[in-house]
């Protein structure tokens, strides 16, 4: 288990992070989500040991990160970062020896993971000759050719085109299989829905959600029902017990329902208005998941106490 | 998926921090190998040596070589002029000449650098192609002491009743001291060269880690102390086997070449330049680390090392003037100061001023200074490196390091 407990981090009187905790299993794929701001980077980097927390920590198989278990993570900081005149090869094999391979299985391990990101003709080019997309491989690649135990990485596909993209996750899911814990930062929403396992947004300091895509659903926004009734009009749901009208709009209406209440009394309400063309629990997609845990707490107070 | 899970248990041994020192040592140095700008300077250093000692050897060989013609034979002449060339520092080798006419080709074609005519007869003539003092005064000399030991012998006084100068020199070693405090002064100049180069290698590679961003990728891996001793030790390293390769071709070649007198003093002196070189890299090396970990873009680099560069300079020149003056009150009190002591006490040892007491108190502040930067420092570059946006202040990298 990767876990990362009760994460504290200010800088002056700004607070980063406010008790940041989650956890990730062997061999899944964590999406950690949330605001420009929010305190991702910042987490990701005290688990390397680059910054420091005032309280917290991360532990890898029950033991406190020490330096000794950070060698066996492969790291990818969101600014990318290396040598700009040394070769690809030569960058790979020394960032795999730092990390304590031998030569041989260094300069082994640089050719096969060059290979497998397409790089393999690219080996002996400078990295200041490559494209950006061509870096970030080179970058990805200097986190795996250490063969880690834990993959940290921060906005691993932010300036990839679709193909880096999937070579990317097909190289990923592949680790995930072997056993590694996977943890990675992302905008794209779409992507986390599509790999992660499960899913932490962060927000102002603290994680508002964490948890499978479906629990999220569930948790969140399983209680949302679309009704459209062309006929009906404004506030014909009102009357049906547990039932809070979020959205109403010529015919097409967003019910809130609390646990207790039944849906079929609502479509009965709803067929007393006349015709009834959709009646269905909606799917929200992550993106709105997020949108409504990140949103601003001034104005949502309610939601907040339920992600909190 | 079995190959996987067998290969990923590679990492087993984690690398201790003498191997992480030598790992980021190696790297700087198989980096500046193949850096063009550090291959030509160095080449230009080495040719620059080499160029000093061809002009020494073109220019001694020059000048204390004569060969002059004499006509209507030599029996008289010949040894007075070889006398006179002793005098002079000049090796004299006489050739006989036909006639006048014979005399002037030769010395037309260059077989010989002048010829006297008539050099026992009362009218002596001398025949260079163009004027040359030393000779003149040579030949007249050899000249008018052979007319002068004829005149005394017709006087009837013989030669040796004639006062004689008797010299005494006070200060014996004088030649030698001198050709010490030469070799001191080449060793300095290339000394703070190689100093300033150097350092500015280590700031530069510093600055690229920051301003390239791999720092972050390599403090997850590698202590900021650990980076910090593998740069200066992989690029000291390189230094210093700059600095001795150029020692050994500057003293083989002057041996060779017959440029210097006394090699014991001057492999004494080369050995000590040597030394001081090392203890004056590892203070400015940290120095300019330090420095340049504070500022995030090349562009700036600059402004932060300079007042490091400034001692440097200031050393190096009280250095060049000690050469002149090893005892002044100047070149004695900043042959202790630490960051100046690698110039200056080099050439007081040169000039044979100094007791072993002096050097040895000069090299312990040297170190007890070093000491302070590396661990001052090492906190301030550590606070620092992480550090990517601007110019970050001394005072809050240090307080970032210890905490």
């Amino acid at each position: 288990m990767l876990e990362f407990d009760g994460l504290h981090k200010s800088y002056g009187d700004h607070h980063v992070l406010e008790g940041v905790g989650f956890t990730v299993a062997p061999g899944s794929m964590f999406g950690f989500c949330g605001a420009n701001g929010a305190g991702k980077t910042t987490t990701m980097r005290i688990a390397m040991g680059l910054a420091r927390p005032d309280a917290g920590e991360v532990r890898w198989r029950g033991r406190p990160l020490d330096e000794e278990g950070r060698r066996r993570i492969g790291y990818m900081p969101e600014e990318r970062g290396l040598y700009p005149k040394m070769r690809v090869g030569e960058q790979l094999t020394y960032f795999a020896r730092l990390h304590g391979l031998d030569a041989a299985a260094a300069a082994r391990a640089a050719e096969e993971w060059a290979g497998r990101l397409g790089l393999g003709e690219r080996r002996r080019s400078r990295v200041e000759e490559l494209s950006l997309g061509n870096q970030q491989r080179v970058q990805l690649a200097a986190a795996l050719v250490s063969r880690p135990e834990v993959l940290i990485l921060d906005e691993p596909f932010s300036g990839l085109d679709p193909v880096g993209v999937d070579a990317l996750a097909e190289a990923l899911l592949e680790q995930c299989r072997g056993g590694v814990p996977v943890v990675f930062s992302s905008h794209q929403l779409d992507l986390v829905e599509r790999l992660c396992d499960s899913v932490g947004i962060l927000a102002r300091g603290r994680m508002v959600a964490s948890g499978t895509v479906e629990e999220l659903r569930r948790r969140e926004a399983g209680r949302l029902l679309r009704v459209v009734a062309p006929d009906a009009a404004p506030g014909w749901a009102g009357a049906v017990p547990g039932v809070r009208v979020v959205s109403e709009r010529a015919g097409d209406t967003l019910l809130e329902l609390t646990d207790g209440a039944d849906d079929q009394a609502v479509l009965a309400a709803a067929l007393r208005t006349g015709r009834v063309t959709h009646f269905a629990w909606r799917e929200a997609t992550l993106v709105e998941l997020f949108r409504e845990v990140v949103a601003d707490p001034a104005q949502r107070p309610a939601r907040e106490e339920v992600a909190a | 998926m079995t190959g996987l899970a067998r290969s990923r248990s590679a990492p087993s041994g984690s690398p201790g921090s003498g191997a992480l020192i030598r790992l980021v040592a190696a790297r700087e140095v198989s980096t500046r190998l193949r850096d063009k700008t550090f291959l030509i300077s160095s080449a230009v250093m080495l040719l620059i040596i080499l160029g000093v000692l061809v002009f020494q050897v073109v220019l001694g060989s020059g000048s204390d070589e004569r060969r002059i013609g004499v006509t209507g034979g030599s029996a008289a002449l010949g040894p007075a002029l070889e006398a006179q060339g002793d005098v002079l520092g000049l090796d004299v080798t006489v050739v006989d000449l036909a006639d006048d006419d014979a005399a002037r080709t030769a010395v037309e074609t260059e077989d010989v650098d002048a010829a006297v005519l008539d050099g026992t007869g009362p009218d002596p003539e001398l025949v260079v192609r163009e004027s040359d003092s030393t000779l003149e005064a040579l030949v007249s000399g050899a000249v008018s002491s052979l007319a002068l030991g004829r005149v005394l012998a017709e006087a009837g006084v013989a030669p040796g009743d004639l006062p004689q100068v008797t010299v005494t020199a006070l200060d014996q070693t004088s030649a030698a001291d001198q050709q010490r405090t030469v070799v001191a002064i080449v060793g300095v100049v290339l000394l703070y060269s190689l100093i300033i180069l150097f350092g500015q290698f280590v700031a530069q590679g510093v600055v690229e880690e920051k301003s390239s961003r791999v720092v972050e990728l390599l403090l997850a891996t590698v202590r900021p102390w650990q980076l910090l001793a593998g740069k200066i030790f992989g690029l000291g390293a390189l230094g210093l086997a700059q600095i001795a390769l150029i020692a050994v071709i500057g003293v083989g070649g002057a041996l060779a070449f017959d440029v210097v007198d006394v090699p014991g003093d001057l492999i004494g002196t080369v050995g000590w330049v040597l030394f001081w070189y090392l203890l004056g890299y590892a203070l400015f090396a940290s120095l300019f680390a330090v420095a340049a970990s504070l500022v995030s873009r090349q562009e700036d680099l600059a402004s932060v090392v300079t007042p490091a560069s400034l001692v440097l300079f200031v050393g190096f020149f009280i250095a060049i003037q000690a050469a002149t003056n090893p005892s002044g009150t100047l070149a004695v009190v900043t042959s202790f100061v630490p960051g100046l002591s690698p110039m200056v006490m080099p050439v007081r040892q040169a000039a044979g001023e100094v007791a072993a007491w002096e050097v040895g108190l000069a090299v312990v502040l040297m170190l007890v200074a070093t000491a302070l930067v590396v661990r001052l420092g090492g906190r301030v570059y550590s606070g620092a490196l992480l550090r990517t946006s601007g110019r970050t202040k001394i005072r809050e990298a240090l307080r970032a390091g210890r905490a």
